[in-house]
Protein backbone atom coordinates (compact mmCIF):
# COMPACT_ATOMS: atom_id res chain seq x y z
CA UNK A 1 0.00 0.00 0.00
CA UNK A 2 2.22 2.55 0.86
CA UNK A 3 5.01 1.40 -1.69
CA UNK A 4 1.99 2.09 -4.33
CA UNK A 5 1.42 5.36 -2.89
CA UNK A 6 5.08 6.74 -3.33
CA UNK A 7 5.33 5.21 -6.91
CA UNK A 8 1.82 7.08 -7.73
CA UNK A 9 3.60 10.35 -6.27
CA UNK A 10 6.97 9.41 -8.48
CA UNK A 11 4.73 9.28 -11.59
CA UNK A 12 2.99 12.51 -10.77
CA UNK A 13 6.60 14.12 -10.12
CA UNK A 14 8.53 12.77 -13.03
CA UNK A 15 5.04 13.84 -15.58
CA UNK A 16 5.15 17.55 -13.85
CA UNK A 17 8.96 17.82 -14.59
CA UNK A 18 8.78 16.37 -17.98
CA UNK A 19 5.74 18.60 -19.06
CA UNK A 20 6.99 21.50 -17.53
CA UNK A 21 10.14 21.29 -19.26
CA UNK A 22 7.96 20.53 -22.57
CA UNK A 23 5.97 23.79 -22.32
CA UNK A 24 9.02 25.86 -21.36
CA UNK A 25 10.57 24.21 -24.85
CA UNK A 26 7.17 24.78 -26.81
CA UNK A 27 7.27 28.57 -25.76
CA UNK A 28 9.62 30.13 -27.66
CA UNK A 29 7.94 28.12 -30.86
CA UNK A 30 4.29 29.54 -29.57
CA UNK A 31 5.80 32.74 -28.69
CA UNK A 32 7.24 32.89 -32.40
CA UNK A 33 3.76 31.84 -34.41
CA UNK A 34 1.89 34.08 -32.42
CA UNK A 35 3.72 37.22 -32.79
CA UNK A 36 4.10 36.57 -36.80
CA UNK A 37 0.57 38.05 -36.96
CA UNK A 38 1.16 41.31 -34.42
CA UNK A 39 2.35 44.69 -34.83
CA UNK A 40 5.30 45.87 -33.26
CA UNK A 41 3.08 47.80 -30.73
CA UNK A 42 1.43 44.18 -29.68
CA UNK A 43 4.06 42.34 -29.59
CA UNK A 44 5.66 45.12 -26.94
CA UNK A 45 2.93 45.52 -24.87
CA UNK A 46 3.19 45.22 -21.28
CA UNK A 47 0.87 42.82 -20.95
CA UNK A 48 1.21 39.34 -23.23
CA UNK A 49 -1.09 38.21 -26.16
CA UNK A 50 -0.62 34.53 -27.11
CA UNK A 51 -3.98 35.35 -29.29
CA UNK A 52 -3.49 38.77 -31.40
CA UNK A 53 -5.61 40.90 -30.47
CA UNK A 54 -5.92 42.40 -33.93
CA UNK A 55 -4.52 39.74 -35.99
CA UNK A 56 -3.09 40.92 -39.14
CA UNK A 57 -0.68 39.42 -42.10
CA UNK A 58 1.64 42.47 -42.62
CA UNK A 59 4.97 40.98 -41.38
CA UNK A 60 4.53 38.13 -44.03
CA UNK A 61 3.55 40.75 -46.96
CA UNK A 62 6.67 42.88 -46.22
CA UNK A 63 8.78 39.95 -45.54
CA UNK A 64 8.34 39.07 -49.51
CA UNK A 65 7.85 42.81 -50.53
CA UNK A 66 10.84 44.51 -48.37
CA UNK A 67 13.45 41.68 -47.72
CA UNK A 68 12.42 39.63 -51.17
CA UNK A 69 12.13 36.59 -49.05
CA UNK A 70 11.36 33.84 -51.64
CA UNK A 71 14.09 35.13 -53.52
CA UNK A 72 16.66 34.18 -50.46
CA UNK A 73 14.50 31.25 -50.06
CA UNK A 74 15.18 29.72 -53.47
CA UNK A 75 19.15 30.34 -52.96
CA UNK A 76 18.95 28.35 -49.59
CA UNK A 77 17.13 25.25 -51.03
CA UNK A 78 18.94 25.65 -54.23
CA UNK A 79 22.46 25.41 -52.07
CA UNK A 80 21.02 22.67 -49.56
CA UNK A 81 19.89 20.35 -52.90
CA UNK A 82 23.30 20.81 -54.59
CA UNK A 83 25.28 20.13 -51.31
CA UNK A 84 23.10 17.26 -50.37
CA UNK A 85 22.56 15.40 -53.93
CA UNK A 86 27.04 16.16 -53.80
CA UNK A 87 27.67 15.04 -50.77
CA UNK A 88 25.59 12.06 -50.81
CA UNK A 89 27.05 11.04 -54.40
CA UNK A 90 30.76 11.22 -53.00
CA UNK A 91 30.14 9.71 -49.60
CA UNK A 92 28.40 6.77 -50.88
CA UNK A 93 31.08 6.11 -53.56
CA UNK A 94 33.84 6.38 -50.72
CA UNK A 95 31.97 4.21 -48.48
CA UNK A 96 31.30 1.36 -51.38
CA UNK A 97 35.20 1.54 -51.88
CA UNK A 98 36.20 1.45 -48.33
CA UNK A 99 33.62 -1.09 -47.82
CA UNK A 100 33.90 -3.61 -50.65
CA UNK A 101 37.43 -3.63 -52.06
CA UNK A 102 40.78 -4.27 -50.14
CA UNK A 103 43.81 -1.89 -51.29
CA UNK A 104 47.34 -1.18 -50.27
CA UNK A 105 46.69 1.66 -47.13
CA UNK A 106 43.50 0.97 -46.68
CA UNK A 107 43.62 1.55 -43.21
CA UNK A 108 45.76 4.17 -42.81
CA UNK A 109 43.81 6.22 -45.18
CA UNK A 110 40.79 5.29 -43.25
CA UNK A 111 42.73 6.13 -40.06
CA UNK A 112 42.90 9.82 -42.16
CA UNK A 113 39.72 10.16 -42.76
CA UNK A 114 38.60 9.77 -38.69
CA UNK A 115 41.42 12.06 -37.90
CA UNK A 116 40.29 14.72 -40.53
CA UNK A 117 36.95 15.41 -38.04
CA UNK A 118 38.82 17.04 -35.72
CA UNK A 119 40.17 20.09 -37.71
CA UNK A 120 38.28 22.77 -35.47
CA UNK A 121 36.53 24.97 -38.21
CA UNK A 122 37.33 28.19 -36.73
CA UNK A 123 41.17 27.29 -37.28
CA UNK A 124 41.07 27.14 -40.74
CA UNK A 125 38.80 29.44 -41.31
CA UNK A 126 40.92 32.61 -42.30
CA UNK A 127 43.28 30.76 -45.03
CA UNK A 128 40.12 28.65 -46.38
CA UNK A 129 38.78 32.02 -47.26
CA UNK A 130 41.98 33.39 -48.23
CA UNK A 131 42.13 30.42 -50.36
CA UNK A 132 38.44 30.64 -51.87
CA UNK A 133 39.57 34.04 -52.87
CA UNK A 134 42.50 32.90 -54.45
CA UNK A 135 40.35 30.23 -56.42
CA UNK A 136 38.20 32.76 -57.38
CA UNK A 137 35.29 31.38 -55.89
CA UNK A 138 34.26 34.21 -53.25
CA UNK A 139 31.01 35.58 -53.99
CA UNK A 140 29.81 32.03 -55.05
CA UNK A 141 27.35 29.09 -54.72
CA UNK A 142 30.71 26.54 -55.82
CA UNK A 143 32.79 28.46 -52.68
CA UNK A 144 29.73 27.83 -50.34
CA UNK A 145 29.50 24.11 -51.41
CA UNK A 146 33.14 22.65 -52.50
CA UNK A 147 35.04 22.71 -49.42
CA UNK A 148 32.44 21.21 -46.90
CA UNK A 149 30.87 18.67 -50.11
CA UNK A 150 33.20 15.84 -48.92
CA UNK A 151 32.54 15.35 -45.36
CA UNK A 152 33.93 12.63 -43.17
CA UNK A 153 31.09 11.47 -41.52
CA UNK A 154 29.17 10.67 -44.49
CA UNK A 155 31.56 8.45 -45.57
CA UNK A 156 32.26 6.71 -42.48
CA UNK A 157 28.04 6.23 -42.17
CA UNK A 158 27.73 4.67 -46.20
CA UNK A 159 30.71 2.68 -45.07
CA UNK A 160 28.33 0.91 -42.76
CA UNK A 161 25.68 0.45 -44.81
CA UNK A 162 28.06 -1.01 -47.48
CA UNK A 163 29.05 -2.92 -45.78
CA UNK A 164 25.49 -5.05 -45.22
CA UNK A 165 25.88 -5.47 -49.40
CA UNK A 166 26.34 -8.74 -50.46
CA UNK A 167 29.47 -9.43 -51.95
CA UNK A 168 27.69 -12.33 -54.22
CA UNK A 169 25.48 -10.11 -56.36
CA UNK A 170 28.91 -7.35 -56.85
CA UNK A 171 30.49 -10.64 -58.07
CA UNK A 172 27.65 -11.85 -60.45
CA UNK A 173 27.74 -8.34 -61.98
CA UNK A 174 31.16 -8.98 -62.35
CA UNK A 175 30.82 -11.93 -64.66
CA UNK A 176 28.16 -10.24 -66.47
CA UNK A 177 30.99 -7.99 -67.41
CA UNK A 178 29.55 -4.46 -65.33
CA UNK A 179 31.93 -1.75 -64.93
CA UNK A 180 33.04 -1.22 -60.99
CA UNK A 181 31.31 2.00 -61.24
CA UNK A 182 28.25 0.56 -62.84
CA UNK A 183 28.14 -2.00 -59.61
CA UNK A 184 28.10 0.83 -57.41
CA UNK A 185 25.31 2.93 -59.22
CA UNK A 186 23.28 0.02 -60.20
CA UNK A 187 23.54 -2.91 -57.74
CA UNK A 188 24.96 -1.14 -54.22
CA UNK A 189 23.14 1.99 -53.94
CA UNK A 190 19.84 1.08 -54.15
CA UNK A 191 20.56 -1.38 -51.50
CA UNK A 192 22.02 1.35 -49.13
CA UNK A 193 18.66 3.65 -50.14
CA UNK A 194 17.97 3.63 -46.47
CA UNK A 195 20.90 4.67 -45.24
CA UNK A 196 20.98 7.27 -48.23
CA UNK A 197 18.00 9.18 -46.53
CA UNK A 198 19.08 9.36 -42.97
CA UNK A 199 22.41 10.77 -44.60
CA UNK A 200 19.80 13.29 -46.75
CA UNK A 201 18.45 14.74 -44.13
CA UNK A 202 21.06 15.55 -42.31
CA UNK A 203 23.52 17.26 -45.34
CA UNK A 204 20.12 19.08 -46.22
CA UNK A 205 19.37 20.16 -42.73
CA UNK A 206 23.15 21.41 -41.72
CA UNK A 207 23.40 22.77 -45.16
CA UNK A 208 19.72 24.76 -45.14
CA UNK A 209 20.74 26.04 -41.45
CA UNK A 210 24.65 26.75 -42.19
CA UNK A 211 25.33 30.36 -40.99
CA UNK A 212 29.22 31.24 -40.70
CA UNK A 213 30.48 29.81 -43.92
CA UNK A 214 27.99 31.88 -46.19
CA UNK A 215 28.14 34.79 -44.00
CA UNK A 216 31.94 34.79 -45.43
CA UNK A 217 31.84 33.55 -48.95
CA UNK A 218 28.49 35.23 -50.01
CA UNK A 219 29.15 39.47 -50.41
CA UNK A 220 26.56 40.61 -52.30
CA UNK A 221 22.59 40.42 -51.18
CA UNK A 222 21.22 38.64 -53.89
CA UNK A 223 23.17 35.18 -53.57
CA UNK A 224 22.31 35.80 -49.69
CA UNK A 225 21.06 32.69 -47.76
CA UNK A 226 18.04 32.93 -45.48
CA UNK A 227 20.46 32.69 -42.29
CA UNK A 228 22.46 35.23 -43.17
CA UNK A 229 19.67 37.67 -44.26
CA UNK A 230 18.03 37.37 -41.56
CA UNK A 231 21.14 37.73 -39.19
CA UNK A 232 21.21 41.15 -41.23
CA UNK A 233 17.97 42.20 -40.08
CA UNK A 234 19.38 42.30 -36.12
CA UNK A 235 21.84 45.22 -37.04
CA UNK A 236 18.56 48.09 -38.77
CA UNK A 237 18.19 50.71 -36.82
CA UNK A 238 14.73 49.59 -36.42
CA UNK A 239 14.11 46.14 -35.52
CA UNK A 240 10.93 44.44 -37.42
CA UNK A 241 10.40 41.97 -34.69
CA UNK A 242 7.04 40.62 -36.08
CA UNK A 243 8.94 40.50 -39.73
CA UNK A 244 11.60 38.50 -37.91
CA UNK A 245 9.67 35.98 -36.61
CA UNK A 246 7.33 35.33 -39.66
CA UNK A 247 11.27 35.49 -40.73
CA UNK A 248 12.31 32.66 -38.45
CA UNK A 249 8.84 30.60 -38.70
CA UNK A 250 9.25 30.09 -42.44
CA UNK A 251 12.99 29.68 -42.54
CA UNK A 252 12.41 26.46 -40.14
CA UNK A 253 9.08 25.32 -41.74
CA UNK A 254 10.91 23.20 -44.77
CA UNK A 255 12.83 21.17 -42.06
CA UNK A 256 9.82 20.74 -39.54
CA UNK A 257 7.60 19.54 -42.48
CA UNK A 258 10.98 17.47 -43.83
CA UNK A 259 11.00 15.96 -39.92
CA UNK A 260 7.46 15.20 -39.77
CA UNK A 261 7.74 13.41 -43.07
CA UNK A 262 10.87 11.63 -42.24
CA UNK A 263 11.10 11.20 -38.23
CA UNK A 264 13.08 8.19 -37.77
CA UNK A 265 15.57 9.08 -40.65
CA UNK A 266 15.70 12.36 -38.67
CA UNK A 267 16.33 10.86 -35.60
CA UNK A 268 18.66 8.18 -36.76
CA UNK A 269 20.70 10.51 -38.63
CA UNK A 270 21.47 12.72 -35.59
CA UNK A 271 22.18 10.03 -32.96
CA UNK A 272 24.33 8.06 -35.44
CA UNK A 273 27.12 9.47 -33.98
CA UNK A 274 26.63 8.42 -30.38
CA UNK A 275 25.65 4.54 -31.50
CA UNK A 276 28.85 4.07 -33.62
CA UNK A 277 31.00 5.31 -30.68
CA UNK B 1 30.72 -17.38 -82.43
CA UNK B 2 33.26 -20.57 -81.27
CA UNK B 3 33.45 -21.72 -77.65
CA UNK B 4 36.95 -20.97 -77.22
CA UNK B 5 36.52 -17.10 -78.25
CA UNK B 6 33.80 -16.56 -75.51
CA UNK B 7 35.85 -18.12 -72.96
CA UNK B 8 39.00 -16.03 -74.45
CA UNK B 9 36.85 -13.31 -74.47
CA UNK B 10 35.42 -14.02 -70.78
CA UNK B 11 39.35 -14.10 -69.23
CA UNK B 12 40.62 -11.31 -71.07
CA UNK B 13 37.28 -9.82 -69.06
CA UNK B 14 38.24 -11.06 -65.78
CA UNK B 15 41.45 -9.67 -66.32
CA UNK B 16 40.70 -6.33 -67.40
CA UNK B 17 38.30 -6.54 -64.39
CA UNK B 18 41.11 -7.79 -61.88
CA UNK B 19 42.76 -4.65 -63.01
CA UNK B 20 40.38 -2.33 -62.96
CA UNK B 21 39.29 -3.25 -59.02
CA UNK B 22 43.32 -2.17 -58.41
CA UNK B 23 42.82 0.97 -59.55
CA UNK B 24 39.25 1.53 -58.71
CA UNK B 25 39.10 2.49 -55.09
CA UNK B 26 41.71 4.96 -55.17
CA UNK B 27 39.37 6.88 -57.56
CA UNK B 28 36.73 6.24 -55.30
CA UNK B 29 38.17 7.79 -52.59
CA UNK B 30 39.84 10.44 -54.14
CA UNK B 31 37.68 13.35 -54.05
CA UNK B 32 37.66 13.16 -50.63
CA UNK B 33 41.26 13.13 -50.00
CA UNK B 34 41.68 15.94 -52.72
CA UNK B 35 39.15 18.36 -50.82
CA UNK B 36 40.69 17.33 -47.89
CA UNK B 37 44.03 18.10 -48.56
CA UNK B 38 43.29 21.66 -50.52
CA UNK B 39 40.21 22.27 -48.13
CA UNK B 40 41.76 21.40 -44.31
CA UNK B 41 45.41 20.48 -44.84
CA UNK B 42 46.60 23.16 -46.68
CA UNK B 43 44.46 25.94 -44.41
CA UNK B 44 45.58 24.68 -41.44
CA UNK B 45 49.26 24.46 -42.61
CA UNK B 46 48.80 27.75 -43.59
CA UNK B 47 46.96 28.99 -40.83
CA UNK B 48 49.92 28.02 -38.51
CA UNK B 49 52.20 30.57 -41.27
CA UNK B 50 49.65 32.96 -41.04
CA UNK B 51 50.00 33.26 -37.21
CA UNK B 52 53.21 33.64 -37.45
CA UNK B 53 53.08 37.15 -39.59
CA UNK B 54 51.49 40.27 -39.61
CA UNK B 55 48.80 40.44 -42.58
CA UNK B 56 45.92 43.10 -43.15
CA UNK B 57 44.73 40.57 -46.04
CA UNK B 58 46.74 41.92 -48.78
CA UNK B 59 50.53 43.27 -49.67
CA UNK B 60 53.24 41.88 -48.10
CA UNK B 61 53.40 40.24 -45.15
CA UNK B 62 55.54 40.65 -42.15
CA UNK B 63 57.44 38.15 -40.20
CA UNK B 64 56.71 38.53 -36.23
CA UNK B 65 58.10 35.31 -34.58
CA UNK B 66 55.99 34.00 -32.35
CA UNK B 67 54.60 38.20 -31.59
CA UNK B 68 50.85 37.15 -32.24
CA UNK B 69 50.88 34.50 -29.61
CA UNK B 70 52.56 36.25 -26.89
CA UNK B 71 50.80 39.42 -27.47
CA UNK B 72 47.13 37.37 -27.30
CA UNK B 73 48.78 36.69 -23.61
CA UNK B 74 48.32 40.13 -22.51
CA UNK B 75 45.49 40.88 -24.73
CA UNK B 76 43.07 41.70 -22.13
CA UNK B 77 40.06 41.44 -25.08
CA UNK B 78 41.08 37.58 -25.92
CA UNK B 79 41.66 37.21 -22.57
CA UNK B 80 37.68 38.09 -21.38
CA UNK B 81 36.72 35.79 -24.64
CA UNK B 82 38.55 32.57 -23.63
CA UNK B 83 36.98 33.24 -20.10
CA UNK B 84 33.71 33.77 -21.74
CA UNK B 85 33.96 30.40 -23.62
CA UNK B 86 35.40 28.44 -20.97
CA UNK B 87 32.21 29.59 -18.99
CA UNK B 88 29.85 28.56 -21.55
CA UNK B 89 31.70 25.47 -22.08
CA UNK B 90 31.33 24.65 -17.79
CA UNK B 91 27.80 25.99 -17.88
CA UNK B 92 27.00 23.49 -20.94
CA UNK B 93 28.33 20.41 -18.63
CA UNK B 94 27.10 21.43 -15.27
CA UNK B 95 23.71 22.61 -16.83
CA UNK B 96 22.83 20.75 -20.15
CA UNK B 97 23.89 17.66 -19.34
CA UNK B 98 22.61 16.98 -16.03
CA UNK B 99 19.31 18.23 -17.32
CA UNK B 100 19.41 16.02 -20.33
CA UNK B 101 21.02 13.05 -18.34
CA UNK B 102 17.79 13.50 -15.87
CA UNK B 103 15.52 13.51 -18.59
CA UNK B 104 16.68 10.79 -20.54
CA UNK B 105 16.22 8.79 -16.95
CA UNK B 106 12.68 9.53 -16.90
CA UNK B 107 11.51 8.96 -19.91
CA UNK B 108 13.41 5.50 -20.24
CA UNK B 109 11.89 4.70 -16.88
CA UNK B 110 9.06 2.07 -16.68
CA UNK B 111 6.86 5.06 -14.79
CA UNK B 112 6.32 7.25 -17.69
CA UNK B 113 4.06 6.46 -20.95
CA UNK B 114 3.87 8.74 -23.42
CA UNK B 115 7.70 8.55 -24.60
CA UNK B 116 7.90 9.48 -27.90
CA UNK B 117 6.12 12.97 -27.37
CA UNK B 118 8.49 13.89 -24.62
CA UNK B 119 11.70 12.88 -26.88
CA UNK B 120 9.70 14.44 -30.37
CA UNK B 121 9.23 17.38 -28.16
CA UNK B 122 12.83 17.96 -27.17
CA UNK B 123 13.98 17.05 -30.28
CA UNK B 124 12.51 19.80 -32.02
CA UNK B 125 14.44 22.85 -31.38
CA UNK B 126 17.92 21.47 -33.10
CA UNK B 127 15.89 21.79 -35.97
CA UNK B 128 16.03 25.50 -35.46
CA UNK B 129 18.91 27.41 -37.54
CA UNK B 130 21.11 28.67 -34.71
CA UNK B 131 19.99 32.14 -36.23
CA UNK B 132 16.50 31.39 -35.94
CA UNK B 133 16.72 30.26 -32.07
CA UNK B 134 18.40 33.09 -31.33
CA UNK B 135 16.16 35.29 -33.08
CA UNK B 136 13.55 34.59 -31.32
CA UNK B 137 15.52 34.37 -28.12
CA UNK B 138 16.26 38.34 -28.71
CA UNK B 139 12.64 38.91 -28.66
CA UNK B 140 12.23 36.93 -25.16
CA UNK B 141 14.82 38.52 -23.70
CA UNK B 142 14.42 41.63 -24.55
CA UNK B 143 15.66 44.52 -22.17
CA UNK B 144 12.11 46.31 -21.50
CA UNK B 145 9.39 44.49 -23.40
CA UNK B 146 10.55 40.52 -23.56
CA UNK B 147 8.75 37.91 -23.00
CA UNK B 148 10.20 36.86 -19.70
CA UNK B 149 10.28 40.51 -18.29
CA UNK B 150 6.48 40.56 -19.47
CA UNK B 151 5.59 37.40 -17.44
CA UNK B 152 7.92 39.01 -14.27
CA UNK B 153 5.56 41.80 -14.56
CA UNK B 154 2.69 40.25 -14.34
CA UNK B 155 3.97 38.81 -10.93
CA UNK B 156 4.94 42.33 -9.64
CA UNK B 157 8.97 41.58 -10.14
CA UNK B 158 10.42 44.63 -12.07
CA UNK B 159 12.10 43.75 -15.65
CA UNK B 160 15.69 42.47 -15.90
CA UNK B 161 18.01 43.35 -17.94
CA UNK B 162 18.86 40.19 -20.03
CA UNK B 163 20.97 41.10 -22.70
CA UNK B 164 23.07 43.32 -20.13
CA UNK B 165 26.34 42.73 -18.81
CA UNK B 166 25.27 40.82 -16.07
CA UNK B 167 23.20 38.27 -17.52
CA UNK B 168 24.06 38.55 -20.85
CA UNK B 169 26.13 35.04 -20.34
CA UNK B 170 23.20 33.14 -18.65
CA UNK B 171 20.91 34.05 -21.71
CA UNK B 172 23.24 33.12 -24.23
CA UNK B 173 23.28 29.20 -22.56
CA UNK B 174 19.42 29.40 -21.82
CA UNK B 175 19.41 29.63 -26.05
CA UNK B 176 22.17 26.84 -25.99
CA UNK B 177 20.05 24.91 -23.28
CA UNK B 178 16.90 25.18 -25.44
CA UNK B 179 18.66 24.23 -28.71
CA UNK B 180 20.68 21.11 -27.29
CA UNK B 181 18.80 19.28 -24.61
CA UNK B 182 17.11 17.60 -26.49
CA UNK B 183 19.42 16.18 -29.05
CA UNK B 184 21.77 15.22 -25.98
CA UNK B 185 18.53 13.37 -24.27
CA UNK B 186 18.12 11.13 -27.71
CA UNK B 187 22.33 10.32 -26.79
CA UNK B 188 21.07 9.62 -23.47
CA UNK B 189 18.30 7.21 -24.30
CA UNK B 190 20.56 5.57 -27.00
CA UNK B 191 22.68 4.49 -24.28
CA UNK B 192 20.25 3.44 -21.91
CA UNK B 193 18.39 1.34 -23.79
CA UNK B 194 21.68 -0.32 -25.04
CA UNK B 195 22.15 -1.59 -21.18
CA UNK B 196 21.24 -5.48 -21.75
CA UNK B 197 18.15 -5.60 -19.26
CA UNK B 198 19.80 -9.15 -17.44
CA UNK B 199 22.72 -6.78 -15.96
CA UNK B 200 19.83 -5.36 -14.09
CA UNK B 201 17.97 -8.34 -13.03
CA UNK B 202 21.19 -9.72 -11.57
CA UNK B 203 21.86 -6.91 -9.84
CA UNK B 204 17.90 -7.32 -8.13
CA UNK B 205 18.93 -11.15 -7.50
CA UNK B 206 21.95 -9.37 -5.55
CA UNK B 207 19.64 -7.12 -3.95
CA UNK B 208 20.77 -3.77 -5.02
CA UNK B 209 17.81 -1.29 -4.81
CA UNK B 210 16.81 1.50 -7.13
CA UNK B 211 19.63 3.64 -6.27
CA UNK B 212 22.34 0.60 -6.32
CA UNK B 213 21.38 -0.31 -9.67
CA UNK B 214 21.31 3.34 -10.98
CA UNK B 215 25.05 3.58 -9.43
CA UNK B 216 26.74 0.07 -10.13
CA UNK B 217 24.81 -0.86 -13.47
CA UNK B 218 23.67 2.18 -15.03
CA UNK B 219 26.67 4.87 -14.71
CA UNK B 220 29.01 2.19 -15.54
CA UNK B 221 27.38 1.24 -18.39
CA UNK B 222 26.35 4.95 -19.79
CA UNK B 223 30.49 5.68 -19.79
CA UNK B 224 30.85 5.46 -23.77
CA UNK B 225 27.67 7.63 -24.51
CA UNK B 226 28.97 10.18 -21.87
CA UNK B 227 32.33 10.23 -23.27
CA UNK B 228 30.48 10.51 -26.48
CA UNK B 229 28.48 13.70 -25.33
CA UNK B 230 31.15 14.67 -23.41
CA UNK B 231 33.51 15.46 -26.29
CA UNK B 232 30.70 16.52 -28.47
CA UNK B 233 29.38 19.31 -25.94
CA UNK B 234 32.81 20.53 -25.34
CA UNK B 235 33.43 21.02 -28.69
CA UNK B 236 30.38 22.55 -29.92
CA UNK B 237 30.76 24.98 -26.84
CA UNK B 238 34.03 26.40 -28.26
CA UNK B 239 32.43 27.06 -31.73
CA UNK B 240 29.69 29.18 -30.24
CA UNK B 241 28.96 31.76 -32.78
CA UNK B 242 26.16 32.83 -33.78
CA UNK B 243 24.34 33.41 -30.58
CA UNK B 244 26.31 36.35 -28.61
CA UNK B 245 27.18 37.74 -31.81
CA UNK B 246 22.81 38.61 -32.23
CA UNK B 247 21.95 39.05 -29.14
CA UNK B 248 24.55 41.01 -27.96
CA UNK B 249 27.01 41.49 -30.77
CA UNK B 250 29.35 39.86 -28.55
CA UNK B 251 29.11 42.62 -25.75
CA UNK B 252 28.01 44.51 -23.69
CA UNK B 253 31.93 45.29 -22.89
CA UNK B 254 32.76 42.12 -24.62
CA UNK B 255 30.59 40.12 -21.77
CA UNK B 256 29.57 37.56 -23.83
CA UNK B 257 32.00 37.70 -26.73
CA UNK B 258 33.52 34.30 -27.74
CA UNK B 259 36.67 32.88 -29.00
CA UNK B 260 35.08 32.18 -32.21
CA UNK B 261 33.23 35.83 -32.62
CA UNK B 262 36.77 37.51 -31.43
CA UNK B 263 38.57 35.26 -34.38
CA UNK B 264 35.55 36.65 -36.88
CA UNK B 265 36.38 40.21 -35.67
CA UNK B 266 39.96 40.28 -35.96
CA UNK B 267 40.21 38.03 -39.23
CA UNK B 268 37.09 39.72 -41.16
CA UNK B 269 36.50 42.54 -39.24
CA UNK B 270 39.36 43.90 -38.48
CA UNK B 271 41.32 42.63 -41.34
CA UNK B 272 44.35 40.83 -39.41
CA UNK B 273 44.72 37.46 -40.59
CA UNK B 274 47.96 36.94 -38.82
CA UNK B 275 46.35 37.49 -35.46
CA UNK B 276 43.37 35.92 -36.03
CA UNK B 277 45.06 32.90 -37.41
CA UNK B 278 47.04 32.85 -34.00
CA UNK B 279 43.43 32.77 -32.19
CA UNK B 280 42.41 29.56 -34.23
CA UNK B 281 45.36 27.72 -33.45
CA UNK B 282 45.16 28.52 -29.61
CA UNK B 283 41.27 27.45 -30.17
CA UNK B 284 42.63 24.10 -31.79
CA UNK B 285 45.48 23.41 -29.25
CA UNK B 286 42.88 24.01 -26.41
CA UNK B 287 39.91 21.76 -27.89
CA UNK B 288 42.53 18.80 -28.66
CA UNK B 289 44.25 19.51 -25.41
CA UNK B 290 40.61 18.98 -23.51
CA UNK B 291 39.60 15.84 -25.94
CA UNK B 292 42.99 14.36 -25.09
CA UNK B 293 41.92 15.09 -21.25
CA UNK B 294 38.58 13.47 -21.47
CA UNK B 295 39.51 10.54 -23.89
CA UNK B 296 42.16 9.98 -20.87
CA UNK B 297 39.39 10.26 -17.88
CA UNK B 298 37.31 8.10 -19.79
CA UNK B 299 40.14 5.95 -19.83
CA UNK B 300 39.94 5.07 -23.81
CA UNK B 301 43.47 4.64 -23.53
CA UNK B 302 43.33 2.06 -21.10
CA UNK B 303 43.72 -1.54 -22.31
CA UNK B 304 40.65 -4.16 -21.69
CA UNK B 305 41.67 -6.18 -18.77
Amino acid sequence: MDMTLTRRAQRTIAYGFLFFILISMATPFVWMISNTFKEQYEIFQLRPTLIPEEPHLGNYIRLFAEFDFAHHFLNSAFIAVVHTVSHLFLASLAGFAFAKYAFPLKNFLFLVLLGSMMVPLYTIFIPLFVLVIRLGLVNSYAGVIIPGVAGAFGIFFMKQSMEAVPNELLDSARIDGASEFRIYWQIALPLVRPALAVLAVLAFMNSWNDFVWPLVVLRSRELQTLPVVMAGMVGMYRMEHGVIMAASLLSTLPILLLFLALQKQFVQGLTVGAIKS
Amino acid sequence: MSSASITEDRSLRAKWSRSQRKVVPYVFISPFYILFIVFSVGPLIYALYLSLHRWPGSGPMRHVGLGNYTYLAGDPVFLKSLGNTVYYAIGAFLFILPLALVLALLINSTLIRLKSIFRIGYFLPILTSTVAATLIFLLIFNNQFGLINQGLALLGIPALKWLDEELVKISVLAVATWRYTGINVLYFLTGLQSIPPDLYEAAQVDGAGTWAQFRFVTIPQLRPIALFVGVVTMIGSFHLFAEPLLLADGGPNEASLTLANYLYRMGFTNAKLGYGSAIGWVLALIIFGLSFIQLYLFGAFRKED
